[in-house]
């Protein structure tokens, strides 16, 4: 039989596995991409569970609005379109407000409603640090946090000096003092914002886009999740999954080869050295080995890597102890899809949110910070289910329609996703199922909080109801560990070059010619290309690829010194 | 069309796919057809863009997680009739994408209220045998009619759907040359009840024949297409499944557009076609993006080309009549999807049947199928309040399809009137449900508890999905004689090419049909390359060329 040899191997289709395929196929080499799903993408996804509605199981908004990737990988030759957002946020309390926080793009709205809120302008502070940022400082913030490869270890960096420290202390002098580096998220708002729903909001919108606002260390993780989102305001014309078509698309235009139920069974390892994969039996494709001249590239996450498909017997046991010990904790999303003939009119009142500058994602209820500590507390303990009384539970309501007609039929509206953060499948004590068995009960409160807020939201307006709990991510999604949206915990142990451990900081593994290329490895997920774009530094350091002329490194890329265990 | 609010950036981001872009070709629609021409033309160095209203490439090419969340179905093509023949798998090596059908031996069954049952297997003395039980005199006509049917396939039927269509007194003169050919045009003039009812005595052996010829639309009654009737009982046993699901033929092909330097703009309408001076220009997406080409291939039936997206100033009379009195599919489908913990196991003599990739049930009797078709064509939707239908368990041969293990996807599947009275909302719950029931009540085990996942999804559903299935026409528009052969979807656009200059048709609505033969769109792209002047970098298959030196020299 024909032998089936490329110089990469990356498995899975995924944003990352896909991203990295485009990168390297661009680059000029022969790449093989194996998706065990009938089709790439992984959580950049839309379905349509009902003829004419589609629905956003996982991601929903383009975060990586700052990627270089969008430029290098010219996505918009292969089609890529954007709609962007009059407003983006806002928040409904329990107790009769809601407040339309606008976005980027039009700024006067969110500026307006607080205003009329409060009788102050509670932004402020916030609102001048964006400023002073400018357009290109939050790119340059944003690109350091997240499009800057973990540095070799043999530089002992302070923390002070870590790339975003010093792009922040460079841009806002005025702002930087030495406190900042231990400093949580939140300890920030409690400085700068003094609206406390607004700051409800704000550390909810940094959990949902990565490291929880109450973790030490990590403030500008934090505020970079949330300025993230808030950067393009809006999301790709149609929903994400366009976003993973452009991407595919310029991959395979330039000669990668992507396969589709071919799931992969076994890395094969030779000599220490990763040189292909065996597919699983079942898989759509006639050979089922595949080799790899140069590189495997695993775009699973880091516990299927090495507990699945990289055979035991080449791995040291400390080592896979680490391994088993990735926290996958803060990211497991209990998520709605509601199909309803009207938007929610929070309170009653249409005239809080018109159409036409209607928030896209709502956090409700946001009254206070008690409401993002209980929920937190309640996602991260050992138990069978999330609390589920009113004043336990707070959502992020979302919905594109208004703003992108092509996502449902006139006359209705999708409210897609609905968040809910709730424990990882794993920490269940009744077993990871366990989420499922409270399917119905967590959706009826769900609802019966929606109507607790919105009136309207009653049985004459949803049309039907649509539900993936982590656990239903996980099996949909092989890569999804956890129904993790973010892969791991995005904890200052497992961040930068922590992440996912410390041996595997910098995208490399113990075993030669074996790369990482997964939301397990920094700066994590969100469909950022980030990943990809970082892994890029390092094979370009291990001469897998040469950088062709389109290729730019990131400003604050500190490469292995010669004398260095980098390489 | 709603209004979308939109802000507009006062920072560019990043470039986005340009408002006015140049291309070569357009392609209309990225089902089967268009991706198809999109693949040869884009090979052939043409920059060819192909437009997809939808998300999602491939048109009935579906697999999708229509039982969210965990569950892939193929909500519409699951077996594919051609495979043996349709020149793009062989053009292009689809099977570097990973491209495999699998081609049962245990096709079409058919289980009956007592118990007895029919096995039509690809292996012909497999299906005398089952046959045998019936009628020995049967199962021996089966065997020669079908040596004779098949060559007629090979040497006329086939090579004939990758051809453009010949007049019907060409057609005559053609086929009077041989002795295939001659029987060919004889079975043209018999209607599918005439064809079954001079080859068949047994009632059971009748139903199931007479099932497989008009289950995908042919009028039971009608003369015009019988030669339709061996098309469809070979290819009915010859059928084969996408491994991985229908959409893997999509992708595969949307691999060789993006290989070739061609793009797929997916999750755009288009909503005009421009004209400049009597010549096609390009179209006009929802977006108001504008793609200038030189020729724009189209396919969408004629109600839509013809009748909406071109300015009627350009349309000739002729084409402007051809929609407004297009005929839609006589039928559609009500589809149960379910996802179950268990196999269904049928209480029937004959185990294969549990194996095959279509088990029809509901049906006694000959007569009571003729009164059921007779029934849906007359707009209702049962004959006396008995339904029946086919079933396929999709995961028998594709055990890819649940993404969570130890599960089976399958759906049964009925014929019914395009709208009902009251309108189909009102009907949908209970009919889908009491079609359910009918698959339940001929299995042993296969109780409502062991469904985990179900929807129902009417010809209403259809179009809504894929809007060129319009009314729930699954092939752009009826097989009746008026509209098949040189006259779909009009003798003025014949091998695709319309009077408008520049103007091609490639789709399902166009010589020969649907169903995924592929033709349509190979026909437009042959005769764009000609007309351009393009060098093919295609042969015709042999059995194509080896037709047209007995028939059409």
């Amino acid at each position: 039989m024909h032998e089936e040899r490329f110089d990469v191997v990356v498995i899975g289709g995924g944003h990352n596995g896909s991203t990295i395929a485009a990168y390297l196929a661009k680059s000029g080499l022969s790449v093989c991409v194996l998706e065990e799903r009938p089709e790439c993408g992984g959580g950049q996804e839309n379905t349509e569970p009902r003829p004419g509605f589609r629905i956003d199981p996982h991601a929903t908004y383009l975060y990586g609005g700052a990627a270089p990737g969008f430029e290098q990988l010219e996505l918009w030759k292969y089609g890529f379109r954007m709609v962007y957002y009059q407003s983006m946020a806002g928040l409904v309390t329990q107790d009769g407000i809601a407040a339309n926080l606008g976005g980027r793009w039009n700024k006067e709205v969110g500026v307006d409603s607080i205003k009329s809120l409060t009788g102050t302008d509670p932004q402020g502070a916030e609102a001048l640090f964006l400023q002073n940022l400018g357009d290109n400082g939050q790119r340059d913030l944003l690109r350091s946090l997240f499009w800057t490869p973990p540095v070799p270890s043999e530089y002992e960096l302070e923390p002070k000096d870590l790339p975003w420290w010093k792009v922040f202390r460079d841009l806002l002098p005025g702002f930087w003092t030495d406190r900042l580096v231990d400093m949580s998220f939140i300890d920030f708002l409690d400085e700068f914002i003094s609206w406390e729903p607004l700051r409800c909001f704000e550390s909810f919108a940094a959990w949902y886009c990565g490291a929880h606002p109450a973790w030490d260390g990590m403030l500008l993780p934090s505020l970079g999740g949330a300025l993230l989102v808030g950067y393009s305001s809006g999301s790709p014309r149609g929903g994400m999954h366009t976003y993973a078509h452009a991407i595919i698309r310029c991959a395979m235009a330039h000669g990668a080869r992507i396969i589709t139920n071919a799931s992969v069974g076994e890395i094969i390892v030779q000599n220490g050295r990763a040189v292909g994969v065996k597919l699983d039996d079942l898989a759509s494709y006639p050979e089922k080995t595949i080799w790899a001249d140069k590189a495997v590239i695993s775009a699973v996450d880091v516990k299927q890597t090495f507990l699945k498909l990289v055979p035991r017997s080449h791995l040291d046991a400390s080592f896979t102890q680490k391994v088993k010990d990735v926290s996958l904790k803060g990211g497991s999303l209990f998520v709605l899809s509601v199909i309803c003939r009207e938007l929610p009119k929070y309170h009653g009142n249409k005239d809080y949110f018109p159409e036409e500058v209607y928030p896209s994602c709502v956090a409700a209820p946001a009254d206070n910070m008690e409401f993002f500590y209980t929920q937190t507390r309640d996602a991260y303990s050992h138990k069978k289910a999330p609390e589920l009384t009113p004043e336990h539970l707070t959502m992020m309501i979302c919905t594109h329609d208004v703003y992108d007609n092509t996502r449902c039929p006139e006359g209705y509206h999708i409210l897609s996703p609905i968040y809910l953060e709730v424990p990882p499948p794993q920490y269940d004590v009744t077993g990871p199922e366990g989420i499922n068995r409270h399917k119905e009960e967590i959706t009826d409160a769900a609802l019966k909080l929606l109507k607790s807020l919105a009136p309207n939201m009653d049985g004459a307006n949803i049309v039907d109801v649509y539900l993936n709990t982590p656990y239903d991510s996980e099996f949909r999604n092989a890569g999804m560990s956890g129904g993790n949206w973010y892969g791991a915990r995005q904890s200052e142990d497992q961040w930068f070059n922590m992440r996912p451990v410390a041996e595997l900081g910098r995208y490399k593994t113990p075993i030669d010619s074996l790369y990482l290329c997964n939301h397990t490895s920094h700066p994590g997920g969100l469909c950022l290309m980030a990943v990809p774009y970082n892994l890029m530094h390092i094979l370009i350091e291990d001469e897998i690829v040469e950088p062709k002329s389109w290729w730019y490194p990131s400003p604050w890329y500190m490469p292995p010194t010669k004398t260095g265990v980098g390489s | 069309m709603r209004t979308s609010f939109q802000a507009v950036p006062d920072t560019k981001l990043f470039d986005e796919f340009p408002k006015e872009t140049t291309f070569d070709v357009v392609v209309v629609g990225g089902g089967p057809n268009g991706l198809i021409a999109g693949a040869y033309l884009s090979k052939a160095g043409l920059k060819t863009l192909v437009v997809e209203k939808r998300h999602e490439i491939g048109g009935g090419l579906a697999t999708e997680e229509t039982l969210f969340p965990g569950f892939y179905t193929n909500p519409h093509a699951i077996y594919h009739l051609m495979v043996d023949y349709i020149p793009v798998l062989k053009d292009f090596d689809l099977s570097t994408h990973g491209v495999t059908f699998i081609k049962p031996n245990i096709q079409t069954a058919q289980v009956f209220s007592d118990g007895s049952s029919l096995v039509f297997c690809q292996q012909i003395e497999d299906t005398k045998d089952s046959m045998a039980k019936f009628s020995p005199k049967d199962a021996r006509n089966f065997g020669q009619l079908m040596r004779k049917w098949h060559k007629m396939v090979d040497g006329i039927l086939a090579p004939g759907t990758y051809l453009p269509p010949l007049s019907p007194i060409d057609m005559i003169e053609a086929l009077g040359r041989t002795e295939f050919g001659t029987e060919a045009l004889r079975l043209t003039e018999m209607s599918p009840i005439e064809i079954i009812d001079e080859n068949f005595t047994n009632d059971k052996i009748k139903t199931l024949m007479l099932y497989m010829s008009c289950m995908w639309g042919l009028n039971p009654n009608d003369s015009g297409l019988g030669f339709l009737v061996p098309l469809l009982i070979d290819r009915g046993l010859n059928k084969a499944q996408c491994y991985g699901g229908s959409h893997k033929l999509a992708g595969a092909l949307s691999r060789e557009i993006h290989k070739a330097g061609g793009l797929i703009l997916d999750n755009s309408e288009v909503t005009n076609i421009l004209i400049e001076d009597g010549h096609v220009a390009g179209v006009v997406c929802a977006d108001d993006r504008v793609i200038k080409a030189t020729a724009v291939l189209s396919s969408l039936p004629p109600p839509l080309t013809f009748g909406k997206l071109i300015d009627q100033s350009y349309v000739p009379d002729e084409l402007k009549e051809n929609a407004e009195n297009w005929e839609w599919d006589p039928w559609s489908f009500l589809t149960v999807s379910v996802a179950t913990k268990n196999k269904p196991i049928y209480n029937c003599d004959d185990p294969w049947v549990n194996d095959a990739l279509m088990v029809v049930l509901g049906f006694d009797s000959y007569d009571q199928l003729i009164e059921h078709f007779n029934a849906v064509l007359s707009g209702k939707l049962t004959a006396n309040g008995e339904m029946g239908g086919h079933v396929t368990l999709e995961t028998t041969y594709d055990p890819t399809l649940p993404r969570v293990p130890g599960h089976e996807i399958g759906f049964i599947q009925c014929h019914v009137p395009n709208e009902l009275e009251g309108g189909w909302d009102s009907h949908k719950a209970q009919a889908g449900n009491d079609l359910l029931k009918v698959w339940q009540s001929y299995t042993t085990n296969f109780e409502n508890s062991s469904v985990v996942k179900k929807s129902i999804e009417d010809p209403k559903d259809i179009e809504t999905r894929i809007a060129s299935m319009v009314k729930g026409s699954i092939k752009h528009g009826d097989y009746n004689p008026l509209q098949m052969g040189v006259f779909r979807p009009h003798d003025s656009c014949v091998g695709g090419r319309s009077p408008i200059e520049g103007l091609y048709l490639c789709g399902a609505s166009s010589y020969p049909g649907g169903l995924i033969i592929g033709g349509p769109g190979y026909i437009a792209a042959n005769t764009l390359a000609e007309d351009l002047e393009i060098d093919k970098w295609w042969k015709l298959p042999n059995f194509v060329s080896k037709y047209k030196d007995i028939y059409l020299s």
